[in-house]
């Protein structure tokens, strides 16, 4: 037996329990999507046949359309103002020297900790001052703005990957600064922008505590507190339209997720840990 | 460099910084100001209090509760995810066939919603009809159903169980992002020396690891204290508020029970012990972070 063989065994050996476990709710899932309904409430593993009406029932049985729609706006909208104001926030801290810059790293250390869940209550006052509650815009707005530490952190650790001398040079042939910025900075920042922008709509996406507080009408929900309702504080759960509705909110960005996770393990090791 | 005025970075910064700090600091006025004040259930003022809502909450049976298994809550999951963590991303770290497929699978709790995982195993735990007791009564490890959710003896000790899966992905990472740090030539130059495999674990990987596991650990701490779906997507802090921690037993001061001074009250002390957590994480990685702050 190769060496790296005995290795694969004992590798799968020692990760099998994590392995299993970790599986285990995410094949619930997809095998309960897949039951049809006179079996749900069996507990068997193998469904007597795939139901895939299901997803199509689901759509109107849990309001997903609606929910849809309002989960992409929120997140495109939100991850569109966090991006705007994160873009130069990060050059600035990478590419100029300047008194109180320490200082702006641990403000924005502190709003990444501060979870909204310890100022909900002030965010939902601030909401009704606003006369934003029940609005989704509210939601744009909250989250936009708690994203700012995370995107900024990440862009900059990757503005600081892309050489001075470059920008540099253009200065020498007589473009501007801005023009230098415009047309030889943001040219090579627009991947580690798109993938910052990314990550930021999957926060968004998944949030679940500001958009519970701040959405109290069905026609404003998220898709996390949609399908939320549709198991808390009820007799009766159907459960194959819930499973099918979570399957159908989460491989989408789960799949992008874990294709772009390296990008996210190396943009806030480079921030957080170096 | 090309001359430009001083005031371009503060400029280029201030969008950002008001935004961020205008949502923080709002709030924390209005807490701060609701927290000493007499409030009715309707939000509305009713003149100073001083310290009577800090006073009630400290008084509070649940809020005590509630902050006990707040500690058991962090303290588990962090210390669980770290032991668990740790072998997994030593295992990770080496080469083995399919260890692409592991490294996804191990990941996966990252990348879909917290609630979702929650609501899913809420069902998966649901006693009639949960596909966990029927797998466990098939592989004969259960004789009777247990209802997993409806006491806090098994719910508690179960939620936290969710909690360490869905931490254990970040804790990986960090530790893989760590041994991929530790040169190759260290275990090179202890092999020639003579040094065995559990010697160059405790001379070398252990000692390079610790400030990763201490960031982990920080950092951990910081986000499980602050958890709140995985409890409220499966019990809602029940029955009988016996699985709250402090997250949710504050939504529940706040916007069941209509207790906004007490609930303000709360948040402040609960933003000071995260101010504190996040000021050892600075002191921690200042050191580190002096080349590049």
């Amino acid at each position: 037996m190769s060496p790296k063989l005995r290795r694969t065994i004992l590798a799968w050996l020692v990760l099998s329990p994590l392995v299993v476990t970790t599986l285990f709710p995410y094949a619930v899932m997809l095998i309960t999507a897949l039951k049809p309904a006179t079996e749900v409430l069996t507990p068997s593993w193998v469904p007597s046949r795939l139901a895939w009406e299901n997803f199509v029932e689901m759509w109107e049985a849990t309001g997903f359309g609606r929910a849809l729609a309002n989960s992409l706006y929120v997140s495109f909208l939100s991850t569109v103002i966090a991006i705007l104001v994160a873009v130069p926030f990060a050059y600035a801290l990478d590419r100029y020297r300047f008194t109180g810059r320490g200082w702006l790293r641990h403000f924005l250390l502190v709003t990444q900790m501060l979870s909204p869940i310890v100022l909900v209550i002030g965010l939902f006052r601030l909401a009704a001052a606003l006369g934003l509650v029940d609005s989704v815009n509210s939601v744009v707005l909250v989250y936009g703005a708690f994203n700012i530490a995370f995107t900024v952190w990440m862009l900059q650790s990757y503005f600081a990957t892309i050489p001075r001398d470059l920008e540099e040079a253009a200065w020498l042939e007589g473009a501007s600064r801005t023009g230098a910025l415009l047309r030889v900075f943001l040219p090579l920042a627009l991947p580690a922008i798109t993938v910052t922008a990314i990550f930021s709509f999957i926060n968004a996406w998944n949030e679940f505590v500001i958009a519970l507080t701040m959405l109290r009408r069905q026609e404003s929900y998220t898709l996390p507190i949609q399908i939320f309702s549709q198991v808390a504080g009820r007799y009766t759960v159907e459960w194959h339209h819930v499973m099918a509705a979570s399957l159908a909110a989460t491989v989408p960005v789960a799949i992008v997720f874990s294709w772009l996770q390296r990008y996210l393990v190396r943009g806030l090791g480079l921030g957080a840990v170096k | 460099m090309r001359r430009s005025s001083p005031l371009v970075p503060y400029l280029l910064v201030l969008p950002g910084f008001l935004l961020a700090a205008f949502i923080i600091l709002w709030p924390l006025v209005q807490l701060g100001t609701i927290a000493l004040s007499e409030v009715n259930r309707f939000g509305q003022l009713r003149g100073f209090a001083g310290l009577a809502n800090f006073a009630a909450i400290l008084e509070d049976p649940e809020f005590l509760a509630a902050l006990w298994r707040t500690v058991i809550w962090t303290v588990g999951i962090v210390f669980g995810a770290l032991l668990l963590s740790f072998p997994v991303a030593l295992v990770l770290h080496q080469d083995f066939y399919g260890r692409g497929l592991a490294r996804v699978i191990v990941m996966l709790p990252w990348a879909i919603s917290i609630t979702m995982t929650a609501i899913v195993w809420r069902w998966a735990l649901n006693g009639e009809s949960g596909l966990l007791n029927s797998g466990l009564r098939t592989l004969g490890l259960l004789d009777t159903n247990i209802q997993w959710l409806a006491q806090a003896t098994t719910a508690f000790p179960v939620q936290i169980l969710i909690g360490i899966l869905v931490t254990v992905p970040f804790t990986v990472t960090i530790f893989l992002g760590g041994l991929s740090s530790i040169p190759e030539d260290l275990y090179e130059a202890a092999t020639l020396e003579g040094a065995s495999a559990f010697q160059a674990f405790r001379e070398i990987t252990f000692p390079l690891m610790l400030p990763f596991l201490n960031i982990a650990v920080v950092l951990n701490t910081i986000y499980v204290f602050n958890s709140f779906p995985i409890i409220w997507a499966t019990t809602q802090g029940g029955p009988a508020n016996s699985t709250d921690i402090l997250v949710t037993y504050l939504y529940k001061l706040g916007f069941a029970y209509g207790k906004l001074g007490e609930a303000s009250a709360l948040s402040l002390i609960m933003f000071a012990l995260l101010l504190m957590f996040t000021l050892l994480y600075v002191r921690l990685t200042a050191r580190r972070g002096e080349d590049v702050a």
